[in-house]
């Protein structure tokens, strides 16, 4: 013991090593141990507070006074749970636990020889703010000693809505966590969002921690099968965070997987499949609505180049004799659309892109405990088809979980993910040559995707619009089916852990992680489709990519715990060491002779292209939790992180956090009443970090930049990127302040108010460009956010034969910068300006004309001061500042894409055997501009197809003269037109209200289950995004495209969210 | 035993934290650095090979500064003013807004090159070379390069910031503002004048700068600036080399097979199918009439009138430009690409002897001697296949370099400046407009293109041009 205790004192330096190997001997050794006693055997009813039998609870027991770990067992659907080979005349602890029940726990329960040993227990349904557990960095605490802020969801809750990954299943979940589901291609992550944007242009994305293990940044969350989450834990404040350092300034979620339980080998199965539709409000005019509004577009663009000698009576001829452009002429096989003739080709190509997709998920998992091990495996295949023909997700993925107790104080785990994930894929990016989906607006309805004998149409819209210059898209469907691009990731990622109890207290555990994606990519897009303007045959292309990145994590802490009368001591040190190496290489093949072979092997000419990056992290950590007659709380962390990202002057950062609370409810002196059962006042202060730069963005980088002198070619390089040396940390100074009450012994409420300050921003600065460069990565600047959150739960509350619980969320979050760089008061962002973040202002506020209806008389766009080249039928922006001159100073700001407030409740309710639950997640005071609308769909250029709500509400001075939207015009487009795209008609209100997911559950009756041997078995129907009330014409309210949070809220993302409708089962036995 | 066990832990964490620190610096593995680079003759080449890579930006001569050269002129015109957001569509109506990617381009591609040429010019000093006289050429090419670009900003956009210096940290920029146009032209004028002297004849390499480049370039400066005494001896020197002549065949001056002949004096270098197509010019799709080929815009086409203007015994009508079946004139300059559209194989030529005749008849003419300018003209009329200019006066003459410089060198990115040089550039395009019942009226405010929106933007100093 005295060495030991020596060893302890030199700990500080260096516990542990990056690369930790144990000798396998060790622990083989201490793995031995004497099997139990066959003997006595004791049963036991569990039954609920009405006298119900309860299934499915834990008991496990264990000798009096002895601190290894417990066997377990689970009850039955007639509450009985059973242990066998007992001890007769030895003493026993028996504890019996229920998720939703307080836990009893029956000491010193003497065992009788034979099977003359039965107890009964009746659980109390419990005040869950008093009891739970939460996972914390590093370690777990129960939720009344929580100081932090910290949000857990419950895989229960989770898997309510059915999906690929949890990023999808915790909208609304919880407070201040929003989650934009900014693609509904199947396999696309969702852009989660917690207490707000702190940062300009680095990485947004919160920081995952699967079982300790956290996940590089921004990788899929796919590979983590959600019927696997045990729960979610959403570490949101900076107290909580700080022991994540760097990478906490995000946010943290920290993920715990199941694991096995009972002693009976337990096998679940759960099957659910359904089928999808588009949940999206999108109309496009059908072709004889298209072909007047492409006539009236060609007509006024013809016209309004010189409406002195023009008249849009002239014929082709005519026009073409008075210099009219192509766009300028009528398409040529319009008439019989404009004559109204019946039965002309009129297809609604978003019927033929888009399908009801099926989706479905096969889910078993094996699980059990014994008095030494438990385990948890499981095998999940997923399948979802898109929304969009031939497009789709399959997963495969399995889990291995084994924890092993060797010995009273040593304990080994350890857990594998691997999945598989084949996405046929297409890449959503706005290119009308590849992009089937950004080619709808461009399909006119006059062509139809197929021939007459069924084959495909090939260019058939290509050819038909050039003379006259019309979009030139390819058959989308035919893009859609044709080109292939498949896309595989093997994934693998898990940890070995062993713990061991140096003393009574003292525990020392060592982690060793891994992660090792590798990556396919599959391209071919064959020489018998044409492109955008481009007409079959074009060249084929080809192209693979193959990455491998491979994570390691060693993790090695020390904890210690302590209770000395009233006074309970947490304390934690721990070093870890991450290293991750990535590398990619693309292969493209040209010089295709034919389309036989659809891969690169049938190229004859290649280029390749690799990248490979190493970033390593060093920390170390520590960890203080204290508690004085679980009435005051403290905890005080620390974290100290070196980064091989950052500056040579700047690589190492500490970040430290302190959090207090008192429990009110706790003292003497609080009255004791049956009204406010728990109270709890808390208030936390600390720091996080954010090193989401990319992996070079300290050096300056010279690339390739070649040359050909005469036919030879020249290598070249240049520098591409300035050099920082003193690029460190962005770091966020959070304060948080929060309250949790119990009221009694059903409801629970938390309030929380937090103001953050992120310092030295990471941000991708604008330089002149005279330097030779647009950009330069500096620490600069400073961002506040500041927000509101109230949860509000209830738990099984009876309304006569009913059950209820539910549990509701509200959030506001708003930011404020507060300094840029030096000198700059502000940030002007967007293809059209449209983006603008200003000091004192919000991040990325709109920024454009206010507009004041269409000019539809000479007279009135002759006398109002206007952007140079308004033309009749061009919008009138105000003039703001009423200098009489339209220019830049008439821009004003109209809102942001982080919404005002966000809000969620779910809530459950059990009549019998029925179980009936929903969730609704709403946003509110978001706008988002959808470059789609603003550009085509909504703009009134003749070019795309136009939606149903602007050919209706657009002015024409014969056929709509009461329209308010600009009038529609091609060939003479004007610059002012352009230019308004930055205006308040196209930042659209985004705010919905979306029942997220609904389903009814019927719990078969016991007997049927005892009779086929199964221990529950259920059925259930449910609906995701069943409905979406929003006032928003585009694809999804929730789509922003990009990664710049300077433009946030700028989408041109269209693939719409989906609404599904499953059935499913789940049997356990 | 558990004692041994810690042991290890302990002992194995104590060689481990060392290791994990260093681990801290972690250098590119697929970059180079600046901070290790340019040690040598071979890595400042890679950096001089780069200059003159940045020059085929689409910002520059890869598309834009033709197109920004000539489309605004009465010699060109945009098919489909609408299409690629009005870009070109705006500088043919003179309704560009300062987000035109045109101009926003052509900004930050000059000056991307400019900067590799001042990181070469800054280190090339402190290198040393086999030879002396090839770091020397380097030197002379860097400055060329760099005048050439500071001489299209000046012409394009009146005051710009005036950079010579490598750039170690961005941020001294802010706040400099746009250099006045004589201080540019004091800098281009310095530079050419330097690299005269120190290049070479001739290159053993096709497209490098050589002696008679900044001889000519210098000369256009001067012509420019109407210092005709001092572009006067520039030109006849590029005439006396004898290392220049017109080609016999206006089919054989832009012909793929008989590129950097006799006739170019510098072009910027394309090359179809090498390293992944990446070295080739779109220029020809761009460029060709809308839907004649794959991807055709219809950009930059020659005007009717302008094809009018050639005499139906003109060589250089169906081999400079020529009308397809619909009527529409296209221009020959550059070659169609066999394999992949956007990968066309044919240099863009900046200088050339015809233009070094054209230049040299037009200083005679102004300085008044109106026989050698004629007989410098009538060089390039016989060429084309002409009888003898009729012209004797110098208004005459000055009329008809004007027609012939249009004629000669339509598409090539001269009309543009030949017109604001003239000083009749609102005059000549206000009648343009007129002749072609176009609504479109002019002034001296559209002489200049916006400055890039991001730049004012960026740094408040920037001043936007006046009627922008």
């Amino acid at each position: 013991m005295k060495q030991r205790l020596r060893f302890l004192h030199s700990w500080p330096v260096g516990l542990v090593a990056c690369g930790l190997l144990l000798a396998e001997p060790a622990v083989a050794q201490v793995g031995t141990r004497p099997a139990a006693q066959s003997g006595a055997r004791m049963q036991g009813t569990v039954l609920d507070d009405k006298g119900e039998p309860l299934a499915g609870v834990t008991a496990l027991l264990n000798e009096a006074g002895a601190t290894g770990n417990p066997r377990g067992v689970a009850t039955g659907v007639d509450g009985l749970f059973t242990f066998d080979n007992l001890k007769a005349g030895t003493r026993y602890t028996i504890t019996v636990s229920y998720v939703g029940y307080e836990s009893q726990k029956v000491n010193d329960f003497l065992i009788n020889a034979g099977d003359n040993n039965s107890l009964m227990v009746r659980l109390k349904t419990e005040n869950k703010a008093l009891t739970d557990v939460v996972v914390i960095g590093y370690g777990s605490q129960s939720k009344a000693k929580v100081t932090g802020v910290i949000a857990e969801v419950k895989g229960a809750e989770l898997n309510r809505y059915s999906g690929s990954s949890f990023g999808q299943q915790l909208a609304g979940k919880a407070a201040g966590v929003v989650v934009n589901d900014a693609s509904g291609q199947p396999g696309t992550d969702p852009q989660i969002v917690i207490r707000g944007i702190g940062t300009l242009t680095a990485g947004r994305n919160p920081l995952i921690v699967v079982d300790g293990f956290p996940l590089s940044e921004g990788s899929s969350l796919n590979s983590i099968n959600p019927q696997d989450i045990e729960k979610l834990d959403i570490l949101k404040d900076p107290s909580s965070a700080a022991i994540y350092g760097s990478r906490a300034a995000n946010g943290v979620v920290l993920i715990t997987t199941k694991k096995g339980r009972s002693e009976k080998p337990t096998v679940a199965l759960d099957v659910y499949t359904g089928f999808q539709e588009r949940a999206d409000n999108v109309k496009y005019v059908d072709a004889y609505q298209a072909a007047q509004f492409f006539t009236e577009a060609r007509d006024w663009g013809y016209v309004s180049a010189n409406p002195n000698t023009r008249s849009a009576t002239d014929d082709r001829a005519t026009r073409l004799a008075k210099g009219a452009s192509l766009r300028q002429l009528r398409l040529n096989y319009l008439q019989p659309y404009l004559d109204g003739t019946p039965g002309l080709t009129n297809t609604n190509w978003a019927d033929e892109l888009f399908r009801k997709g099926r989706m479905s998920s096969y889910n078993v998992a094996f699980s059990g405990s014994s008095a030494k091990t438990n385990y948890y495996v499981s095998a999940n295949y997923f399948d979802q088809q898109g929304l969009v023909i031939n497009n789709g997700l399959k997963r495969y993925s399995g889990t291995l979980k084994l924890d092993a107790h060797l010995s009273d104080k040593l304990t080994l785990g350890a857990s594998l993910n691997p999945s598989y994930n084949r996405q046929q894929y297409f890449n959503n990016n706005a290119d009308f040559s590849t992009d089937p989906l950004s080619n709808l607006y461009i399909m006119y309805p006059f062509f139809s995707p197929r021939n007459a004998d069924g084959s495909l149409a090939i260019s058939q819209e290509i050819k038909a619009n050039t003379p006259e210059d019309g979009a030139l898209g390819e058959n989308a469907v035919a893009l859609a089916t044709q080109i292939k691009s498949n896309r595989d990731f093997f994934r693998t990622f898990g940890n070995a852990y062993l713990s061991y109890q140096l003393l009574d207290g003292l525990t020392f555990k060592t982690l060793l992680g891994g992660d090792v994606t590798s990556n396919f990519f599959d391209f071919y897009n064959p020489s018998y489709l044409g492109g955008y303007r481009t007409v079959a045959p074009k060249p084929a292309v080809a192209s693979e990519t193959r990455s491998l990145n491979t994570n390691y994590l060693t993790e090695n802490t020390l904890s210690y715990t302590k209770q000395l009368g009233e006074h309970s001591f947490d304390l934690l040190a721990g070093y870890t060491y991450q290293l991750e190496n990535g590398s990619t290489t693309l292969l493209t093949g040209s010089g295709i002779a034919d389309d036989n072979v659809t891969n690169v092997a049938g190229a004859s000419a290649f280029t390749a292209t690799a990248a490979r990056y190493t970033w390593t992290q060093v920390s170390y950590l520590a960890r203080l939790q204290y508690s004085y007659g679980n009435r005051y709380l403290f905890t005080a962390t620390t974290r100290r992180d070196g980064s091989s990202r950052f500056g040579s002057d700047q690589k190492w950062g500490n970040f430290p956090s302190i959090t207090g609370g008192w429990i009110l409810s706790n003292e003497k002196f609080f009255p004791q009443n049956k009204v406010v059962t728990f109270a709890k006042v808390r208030a936390s202060y600390g720091l996080s970090g954010n090193n989401q730069i990319g992996n070079y963005s300290s050096q300056a980088l010279v690339n390739p930049a070649n040359y050909v002198f005469g036919n030879t070619l020249a290598a070249g390089f240049a520098a591409t990127t300035t050099a920082n040396p003193n690029l460190g940390w962005e770091t966020k100074t959070s304060a948080n302040f929060g309250l949790n009450l119990g009221l009694g012994s059903k409801l629970t409420v938390a309030a929380d108010y937090y103001r953050s300050i992120t310092k030295d921003l990471l941000l991708n600065v604008p330089v002149p460009q005279q330097s030779g460069f647009t950009s330069a990565i500096q620490n600069i600047g400073r961002v506040q956010n500041s927000g509101f959150e109230l949860e509000l739960a209830g738990n099984d509350i009876g309304l006569g034969p009913v059950r209820l619980g539910f549990s509701g969320n509200l959030a506001t979050n708003q930011n404020e910068v507060l300094a840029l760089a030096p000198g700059q008061q502000q940030i002007i962002a967007g293809a059209v300006g449209q983006f603008i973040t200003r000091v004192g202002g919000p991040i990325a506020q709109y920024y454009g004309y206010q507009l004041d209806g269409v000019y539809k008389t000479q007279a009135e766009l002759d006398n109002s001061p206007r952007l140079a080249g308004t033309l009749l039928g061009d919008y009138k922006v105000r003039d703001l500042n009423g200098d009489g001159v339209i220019d830049n100073n008439d821009k004003q700001t109209f809102g942001t894409f982080n919404p005002k407030f966000t809000y969620g409740f779910s809530s459950n309710f059990t009549y019998k055997s029925f179980e009936l639950s929903f969730a609704l997640v709403g946003i509110k005071g978001r706008k988002i501009y959808d470059q789609q609308l603003a550009n085509q769909e909504e703009s009134g250029e003749g070019f795309g197809v136009p939606n149903t709500y602007y050919f209706e509400n657009r002015y024409h001075p014969v056929n709509n003269p009461n329209g308010t939207l600009a009038q529609p015009n091609l060939g003479n487009f004007s610059s002012a037109r352009r230019l308004v795209r930055s205006s308040n008609i196209f930042f659209k209100n985004a705010d919905y209200l979306r029942l997220r997911d609904l389903r009814l559950t019927y719990n078969l009756p016991t007997a049927w289950a005892s009779a086929a041997h199964l221990t529950a078995a259920r059925v259930y129907a449910s609906a995701n995004n069943l409905f979406t009330i929003t006032d928003f014409r585009g694809f999804n309210p929730d789509a922003t495209s990009t990664d710049n949070v300077l433009t946030n809220g700028f989408s041109q993302a269209n693939y719409p969210i989906a609404r599904a409708y499953l059935l499913g089962f789940n049997l356990t036995f | 035993m558990k004692k041994t066990l810690f042991m290890a832990l302990v002992l194995s964490s104590l060689l481990g934290t060392t290791a994990c620190t260093d681990s801290l610096v972690q250098d590119p593995l697929t970059s180079k650095t600046q901070a290790n680079f340019l040690r040598n003759e071979t890595e400042v080449e890679e950096y001089v090979n780069a200059t003159y890579g940045a020059l085929q930006a689409n910002g520059l001569y890869g598309l834009y500064l033709p197109a920004a050269a000539e489309i605004p002129s009465d010699n060109t015109y945009d098919e489909v003013p609408a299409n690629d957001d009005g870009i070109y569509g705006q500088l043919d109506q003179f309704t560009a807004i300062p987000t035109n990617s045109i101009a926003t381009s052509i900004w930050l591609g000059s000056y991307i090159s400019i900067q590799r040429a001042n990181v070469v010019l800054n280190r090339i000093g402190g290198v040393s070379y086999a030879s002396g006289t090839t770091r020397d050429a380097r030197t002379g090419e860097m400055k060329f390069i760099r005048a050439l670009l500071y001489f299209n900003l000046v012409r394009l956009y009146g005051d710009v910031p005036l950079v010579t210096q490598e750039t170690t940290d961005p941020n001294v920029y802010f706040g400099q503002g746009r250099t006045p146009t004589a201080q540019v032209y004091t800098q281009v004028i310095k530079d050419l004048t330097e690299a005269i002297p120190v290049l070479p004849a001739t290159s053993s390499q096709a497209g490098r700068v050589r002696q008679t480049a900044a001889q000519t370039l210098l000369a256009k400066v001067y012509l420019t600036q109407k210092n005709y005494a001092a572009a006067l001896p520039l030109l006849q020197a590029v005439v006396a080399t004898g290392r220049h002549a017109l080609q016999s065949n206006p089919a054989n001056v832009f012909s793929l097979a008989n590129e950097n002949n006799s006739e170019i004096i510098f072009a910027v270098q394309f090359a179809s199918g090498l390293n992944g197509n990446t070295l080739g010019s779109i220029m020809f799709q761009q460029f060709s009439p809308s839907g004649t080929v794959s991807g055709a815009k219809g950009h930059n086409l020659p005007t009717k009138q302008l094809y009018a203007l050639y005499g139906s015994t003109d060589r250089r009508r169906g081999t400079y430009l020529d009308v397809t079946s619909a009527g529409t004139p296209y221009s020959k300059k550059m070659a169609a690409p066999t394999t992949v559209i956007t990968d066309g194989g044919s240099d863009f030529v900046v200088l050339r002897y015809a233009d070094v005749l054209l230049m040299l008849a037009e200083v005679q003419n102004e300085l008044t001697n109106t026989t050698d300018a004629a007989t410098n003209l009538n060089l390039i009329r016989t060429r084309a296949g002409l009888a003898a200019t009729t012209a004797t006066t110098q208004a005459d003459l000055r009329t008809a370099i004007d027609l012939e410089r249009r004629l000669e060198l339509v598409g090539e990115g001269h009309r543009w400046f030949d017109l604001q040089r003239s000083g009749n550039a609102v005059t000549i395009m206000n009648a343009y407009f007129q002749s072609t019942g176009t609504l479109v009226t002019i002034n001296s405010n559209n002489l200049l293109l916006p400055i890039p929106q991001s730049q004012v933007n960026t740094d408040p100093s920037i001043l936007q041009n006046p009627g922008y």
